[in-house]
């Protein structure tokens, strides 16, 4: 080690005073002497931390010090010898910049990890967790959709009954609904109580909600040809209400939001990717269960008797013209739920045994009540 | 102190403070950070957010000693995941209560609104906190004492009327919040505290506010006169939309047009006074800091800040005219690669617009950055005025380093600042 001097500039850390000094470089460690000459402090090379600086000056501390004493050295020569001399000091930024480098990657790194839980953790915790959430909750939730649904869709004057079934001449209709509803439930194996009803839209549609409500919209029921395809639409929705679909997607939207809003998209301009990346794997998630409500609906179609194509049938019926998959479509291309439905039914259909005649055309009068 | 104040208006302009920091080490940080958090989807803004305070406080002097920053990116991150660790059970519980309770449960979440309110000002507190307490200078750290919760109901009551009468108290929500801050503020054992009058600056800013909210009001009052259900009603029907339009909501053209006009008027007012606010509240605010003896003066120029208000406006023109050549060979690229109507064209479209929002977005913010803060940094540092800055040289170290949990709240709830 050459004998090396420099003046430098020294704060002990107990005041804010400045101390002009000279340092000098031994073997083991920077002597800090006053202007007189009496010794300051001597700080060991392997203690010594490179601090934030202006690009001019030198600043190192003492590492494992109770006080923030700074040193400030202007001398270039001096700055690179200390360098030298202190293996964790980098003074030209290289392990900084490797660190740095370490960084970026690790949270590049943690970014796509989270954003493959998001496509394949979220889901799967879900599933295993949907099962394990109380009735009593999913019934709660349930309702607290179901007073939303029912503001939104019901937009008929106040003096109509929402729910078909109630009128005179829609008692038979009424009394063929629940038959209906009945022989499916059995045959779905469906313990929890279910709270199903048609209701006055003139969509072609059904909906399942969390804690079993399942409302069949009229206009569904208007387009049936015949009792297996409004049977068969059922079906598929209480393959919602059996695969716990309501409590599951819950989960899925409270797992997503953890990911994308509190994790990742913390930056201006992250919105769209939160809203972008949480729109495609919704979308993703609900064709899966959409996907296994046709599997349970052929099911329990088979079961109960009836023909099990004739959901298939009806949707490519009511869905019109054919159109191609796309990756914000909450359900799976149509042609292709036809195709899987036809693939998974068996060969034989049974025909129309879920109602007879008189029934079907008493069903088909259910809201009759009110135009 | 009054002496002090005398001597200062009397004698030559002794700027002590001085900023050193090249524009280019900056914009290399902030365009470069930018990059980064698209690529990790924000986990890099720790990281960026410590490289901008290093920068900053080191290329800061206060009589020839520049300032330190001492926090890392790791303490941040750390401060991050606690936070997340606080406020998740919170939303929890909050989320399930609601729903549970229904009626009830819609009064609970106005009260969460508030409970979030509360926690932002709570995070701020505590993130100033670490801010000071990771600042050092000449060997001692600054620290902050005052209790969090008080400061933030404090702010959160502040602001409340600072909403309800449409900025009318914000000059007083300004000066008792900075009271507070600032009276809890030491460097070592030095204290400060803030003498900026509420009144001082709503005289200053009175005619300002007044220039705004004219024709903000007057937009407010024509769009409501206009019977809003009537004009959608009759937007269903066909024939003469005017006329219907009119028939629905007598008047509609007129208040429409008003209404249009006057927010136009206060959009093109907020721009073209936001400069001489942002300048004027600055040097209120330098004016009204002291420590011990110690009192400071701003000398900011407006005309300053203009300048970098309109520098930032021509960056913005040219990154637009950049930004659109990539969008039209982004088409181009899109045109020839994927096929209409494939999953995979249509997931590269939707990468292609998301992508280009973010790019705007985090392009806009990150102009911004190097040019008005950094300006506005600069300026604002080098026109300060310090009466005799001798006291500083007897100041004995004082207070600890505190924990990060509060960048992480303020992180969490996206109110990171530097």
């Amino acid at each position: 080690m050459p004998e090396l001097t420099s003046p430098a500039v020294y704060f002990d850390g107990m005041t804010a005073a400045r101390h002009d000094v000279t340092v000098e470089l031994n073997d083991y460690a920077v002597v800090i002497f006053d202007r007189a000459g009496e010794l300051i402090d001597q700080w060991p090379y392997p203690r010594l931390k490179h601090l934030s600086a202006p690009a001019h000056i030198f600043r190192i501390g003492l590492r494992k010090s109770p006080t923030l004493a700074r040193l400030e050295i202007a001398d270039q020569d001096m700055a690179h010898a200390i360098d030298l001399a202190c293996p964790d000091i980098d003074r030209t930024g290289v392990s900084a910049r490797k660190a740095r480098r370490k960084a970026i990657a690790l949270s590049f790194m943690a970014a796509v990890s989270l954003l493959a839980v998001a496509v394949y953790g979220v889901p799967a915790i879900a599933d295993r967790l949907a099962p394990a959430i109380p009735q009593g909750v999913e019934r709660r939730l349930g309702n607290a959709a179901d007073t939303q649904v029912r503001a939104m869709l019901n937009k008929g004057p106040g003096n109509r009954p929402f729910e078909c079934g109630g009128a005179a001449v829609e008692q038979a209709g009424y009394a063929a609904f629940n038959k209906l509803m009945s022989r499916l439930q059995d045959a779905a194996e469906l313990r929890l109580p279910l709270r199903a009803a048609v209701i006055r839209r003139e969509e072609a549609n059904a909906i399942a909600l969390p804690g079993g409500h399942v409302y069949v919209f009229k206009g569904l029921i208007d387009q049936a040809e015949n009792v297996d395809e409004v049977a068969g639409v059922i079906a598929h929705e209480l393959g919602h209400v059996a695969n716990r679909d309501g409590a599951r997607a819950v989960l899925q939207g409270a797992g997503l939001s953890l990911i994308f809003g509190m994790f990742l998209g913390d930056f201006v301009g992250g919105g769209a990717v939160v809203l972008a990346g949480k729109t495609l794997l919704k979308s993703a998630y609900s064709r899966h269960a959409e996907s296994r409500a046709d599997a349970f609906a052929v099911r329990t179609m088979d079961t109960a008797g009836g023909d099990a194509r004739a959901l298939g049938r009806f949707l490519a019926r009511i869905a019109g013209k054919t159109r191609s998959g796309s990756i914000f479509l909450d359900h799976p291309a149509t042609p292709e739920r036809v195709t899987q439905i036809d693939a998974m039914a068996p060969p034989q259909s049974r025909g129309a045994t879920l109602l007879d005649a008189a029934e079907w055309r008493a069903l088909k009068r259910i809201c009759a009540g009110y135009v | 102190m009054a002496l002090a104040e005398a001597s200062m208006a009397a004698g030559a302009a002794r700027r002590h403070v001085r900023f050193t920091g090249p524009e280019k080490d900056y914009w290399r940080i902030v365009v470069r950070g930018a990059v980064l958090l698209m690529v990790t989807l924000g986990l890099y803004r720790f990281w960026l957010a410590t490289d901008i305070r290093r920068f900053l406080w080191a290329n800061t002097e206060l009589d020839g000693e520049s300032f330190e920053y001492s926090g890392t990116a790791l303490e941040l991150l750390q401060g991050f995941l606690f936070a997340i660790a606080l406020v998740l059970p919170i939303y929890t519980v909050f989320t399930i209560t609601v729903l549970d309770l229904g009626v009830f449960g819609n009064v609970l979440s106005v009260s969460a609104v508030l409970l979030l309110a509360f926690l932002s000002q709570y995070g701020i507190y505590l993130a100033r906190r670490y801010r000071l307490t990771r600042t050092i200078f000449r060997g001692l750290r600054f620290h902050q004492t005052g209790s969090a919760i008080r400061y933030a109901i404090c702010a959160v009551w502040w602001w409340g009327w600072t909403l309800l009468t449409l900025g009318f108290a914000y000059p007083f929500t300004r000066a008792a919040l900075e009271r507070f801050k600032l009276g809890n503020t030491w460097y070592g054992d030095l204290q400060g505290r803030f003498v900026g009058s509420g009144w001082h600056l709503f005289l200053r800013g009175f005619l300002m506010w007044l220039a705004v909210l004219i024709p903000l009001l007057t937009t407010a009052v024509s769009l409501l006169a206009i019977r809003w259900p009537a004009v959608l009603t009759a937007l269903r029907g066909s024939g003469d939309i005017i006329g219907r339009l009119e028939k629905a909501s007598p008047g509609f053209v007129g208040q429409l047009g008003l209404g249009l006009t006057a927010f136009a008027v206060t959009l093109a007012l907020v721009a073209l006074l936001l400069p001489a606010f942002h300048a004027m509240v600055m040097r209120w605010w330098i004016n009204g800091i002291r420590f011990g003896e110690i009192v400071a003066k701003s000398h900011l120029r407006t005309r300053d800040v203009y300048f970098a208000y309109f520098r930032f406006i021509l960056y913005l023109i040219g990154f637009l005219i950049v930004l659109s050549v990539g969008i039209f060979f982004g088409l181009i690229f899109l045109g020839a690669f994927a096929q209409d109507g494939t999953p995979l064209q249509e997931f590269l479209t939707v990468a292609m617009m998301v992508g280009t929002y973010v790019v705007f977005m985090l392009g806009l913010i990150t102009l911004f950055n190097a040019t008005v803060t950094l300006s506005v940094w600069r300026l604002t540092a080098s026109s300060i005025e310090l009466s005799d800055t001798a006291p500083i040289e007897r100041v004995k170290a004082a207070g600890d380093a505190s924990s990060p949990l509060g960048e992480g709240i303020a992180d969490v709830l996206n109110l990171g600042g530097i």
